[in-house]
């Protein structure tokens, strides 16, 4: 189970995103033993619970601080560290055993993720005490094109959009010259040299709900003074990203959103009371891995009763777009929610697949294949060469 | 499995692959008028139809109802492809047609798949174009690796980018997977690199590389950099209708030499045509339409740039 939790991310994505609602703390537990090694949700659930006055909220932020270690997302457990911390005032040793489990972790491949695993405990103590959480819902305007550049800001989770612009010899309106995404593990804030006065050269506007860490490049240039290290982390940060700019299309390689093409997909759930037929359904996957799918339910099969599959057997019949054989395989639902789809209320359930022929397995791997970046990067390019 | 093509001698045909992952995107019509121009062009040339599972090629040269199919070849009945080739009303064009009659070949073994293999390279033939089925199957995968073209097939649809590219993707790790047969301990570390959320966090080729570098595979390594060096793709997008429409191909050469460290053209775009949609509709032979077609006119660009390249 555990290995298709780990791969089964969309109802914890409706979730962050706000498309399902999770009405009570005892559903957040529940979901909490169904996605035992989700740190974003354990990060939800956590902010949720310091919306309770809950001192659990320390304990959520830990777990989620050492799932996102371990995942390789460094940034992210700094920040749910920071919240825990806030509640919890941390001990020396604390201290000392989060700074070795970050300098332990293997970041995934941005350099901001890297750039914390580099940190010296001092270092680290000193930049987490003033990094600063700070949230925006979408289509917010968080930096204009001419604004003094202020502070370096850290992208926690969410999307935003950085506008380019160029003013044409002596006209006064400014034109669009190229845009690109900011996602999670991205930075932004042209501070560095610390000591240049700059002024933003595009505008940052977020897409999604987005969270950031934010430093000034005051505080930020009285730490590295006292940390000649951090200088060099900076530096190091700032480079990077130059080198990467340079590469013609690494500047829009990434979106926040994985996409999967829906497949339709009929349901067979077996009844555990004996002599009752099984119950027929359709839908559309949401996501789907070789562990297991998220499915759709069509708005005609809204009964009200669906927290009783939970823990029903279910038989799927499915037809992968790129296949054309029909996919046959056994599960087991475990997890349901009501939600909203284009204003009519349906159902999401959760189906981990238990058994699948050789073939079937073959055809799913073949067509589940593929990393988060290399969809991502298809998408960017659909987005800069192909869109109307 | 490229040995059995490295044994033929320079006699033997060359042979051309069109797949790519998604159905309707246009490989049957894509490979039919190609091997129409390469026949035109005086080359001897044989059309196979390896859609095991569902043969359509014949309805496309106007045969109704083929006399010999694929399924004479490996039932035995004739013994050797050449036996089973079609004419067609095109001078120098032949067809191997595909078995839709028989299920069980969708999925053949794999001594009959060798057999296949073996024979199509020794057909008395130019060139030998085949039309592979759609999806990621071994099967298709095999016969894709082991042409002397790789041509990928794709329209400018979202889905049809994404499944030529998964397509792409599933044939380095098949190559690999093929070439670290007699190794296990490097087998398992390539199925673990081919699950993208994998615990060793391997994320692409080049790191999949280094790691096998690093335990010492010195003699493996030189094999397979060589061997993935050796996969060169040829990618078409057919049914164009703008000028944005032909990036499609680039999308899949930028993500594929990214990710996969393997390098490809795009050797360019076929105009979308109804004059060629509604004889595939009509079921009228595709081979008959006026050469003035801009389809056909695209493919015989693209086919005289396979032939230089």
């Amino acid at each position: 189970m555990s290995d298709w939790i780990d791969k089964q991310h969309s109802v914890v994505n409706r979730i962050i995103d706000g498309s399902i609602t999770i009405d009570s703390i005892e559903e957040f537990e529940n979901l909490i033993k169904a996605f035992p090694n989700d740190a974003r949700l354990h990060r939800v659930f956590a902010d949720r619970l310091v919306k309770e006055k809950s001192l659990n909220a320390a304990d959520e932020y830990k777990t989620s601080a050492r799932l996102f270690i371990e995942t390789g997302l460094p940034l992210q457990a700094v920040a749910s560290k920071i919240f825990e911390w806030r509640i919890a005032k941390p001990s020396r040793e604390d201290g000392l055993a989060f700074h070795e489990a970050l300098r332990n972790c293997v970041p995934m491949d941005t350099q901001a993720q890297k750039f914390f695993t580099g940190l010296a405990y001092e270092e680290m103590v000193a930049l987490l005490t003033k990094l600063v959480p700070y949230t925006c819902p979408a289509n917010t305007m968080v930096k204009k094109f001419g604004d003094e550049e202020r502070e370096l800001c850290f992208v926690v989770s969410g999307a935003l959009e950085k506008t380019f612009h160029h003013r044409p010899e002596n006209e006064e309106i400014l034109q669009k010259k190229s845009r690109t995404n900011l996602v999670e593990g991205d930075f932004f804030g042209e501070i560095y040299p610390l000591t240049d006065e700059n002024l933003s050269p595009s505008d940052i506007e977020s897409i999604t709900h987005v969270e950031l860490l934010k430093i000034s490049k005051a505080r930020l240039l009285s730490l590295c003074t006292e940390h000649s290290n951090l200088d060099l982390l900076i530096q190091t940060l700032y480079k990077s990203r130059r080198d990467s700019d340079e590469e013609e299309f690494s500047k829009t390689v990434r979106k926040t959103t994985r996409h999967q093409l829906p497949m339709q997909v009929n349901l067979m759930i077996f009844q555990s009371e004996t002599g009752k037929s099984p119950l027929n359904l359709s839908g559309f996957t949401d996501d789907i891995s070789l562990g297991g799918t998220c499915v759709v339910l069509g708005a005609k099969y809204q009964t009200g009763h669906l927290d009783n599959l939970t823990g029903k057997n279910v038989k799927m019949q499915m037809s992968l777009p790129i296949e054309s054989m029909r996919l046959n395989i056994l599960g087991n639902i475990v997890w349901s929610k009501e939600i909203s789809v284009e204003g009519k209320k349906t159902s999401i359930i959760g189906i981990q697949f238990k058994e699948m022929s050789d073939i079937d397995r073959e055809l799913l791997k073949g067509y589940c294949c593929g990393s988060e970046a290399e969809q991502n990067l298809i998408w960017s390019l659909w987005n800069s060469l192909m869109e109307k | 499995m490229n040995e059995e093509l490295n044994k033929v001698s320079e006699s033997s045909p060359k042979i051309w692959a069109l797949g790519g992952g998604k159905g309707g995107v246009g490989k049957s019509v894509v490979s039919t008028i190609m091997a129409f121009w390469l026949a035109r062009m005086g080359n001897r040339t044989i059309l196979v139809d390896v859609d095991l599972g569902g043969a359509n090629l014949h309805t496309l040269l106007g045969i109704k109802s083929p006399a010999r199919t694929l399924n004479d070849f490996i039932t035995r009945k004739f013994e050797s492809l050449e036996d089973i080739c079609i004419e067609t009303e095109e001078k120098n064009l032949r067809l191997i047609s595909g078995a839709s009659d028989v299920l069980s070949l969708a999925n053949p073994h794999f001594s009959q798949k060798i057999k296949l293999i073996t024979h199509l390279s020794r057909l008395d033939a130019d060139y030998v174009v085949l039309d592979l089925g759609a999806g990621t199957s071994f099967n298709v995968l095999d016969f894709f690796l082991v042409a002397h073209k790789k041509i990928v097939v794709l329209t400018p649809e979202p889905t049809a980018i994404q499944n030529a590219y998964i397509f792409v993707r599933n044939a380095v790790y098949r190559k690999l997977s093929r070439l670290s047969s007699k190794n296990p301990s490097l087998q398992a570390l390539i199925k673990i690199a081919m699950d993208p959320k994998n615990v060793l966090k391997i994320r692409t080729i080049k790191e999949l590389i280094q790691m096998i570098e690093e335990s010492d595979e010195n003699d493996i390594v030189e094999l397979l950099k060589k061997e993935i060096g050796g996969i060169r793709l040829s990618i078409i997008t057919n049914m164009v209708r703008n000028d944005k429409d032909e990036n499609a191909g680039r999308i899949v050469q930028i993500v594929a030499e990214k990710y996969l460290t393997i390098s490809s053209s795009d050797m360019g775009s076929i105009s979308y045509d109804k004059h060629v949609q509604s004889k595939v509709s009509d079921m009228v032979p595709i081979i008959n339409l006026e050469q003035s077609s801009h389809a056909f006119g695209n493919v015989y660009e693209i086919t005289n740039k396979l032939i230089r390249d």
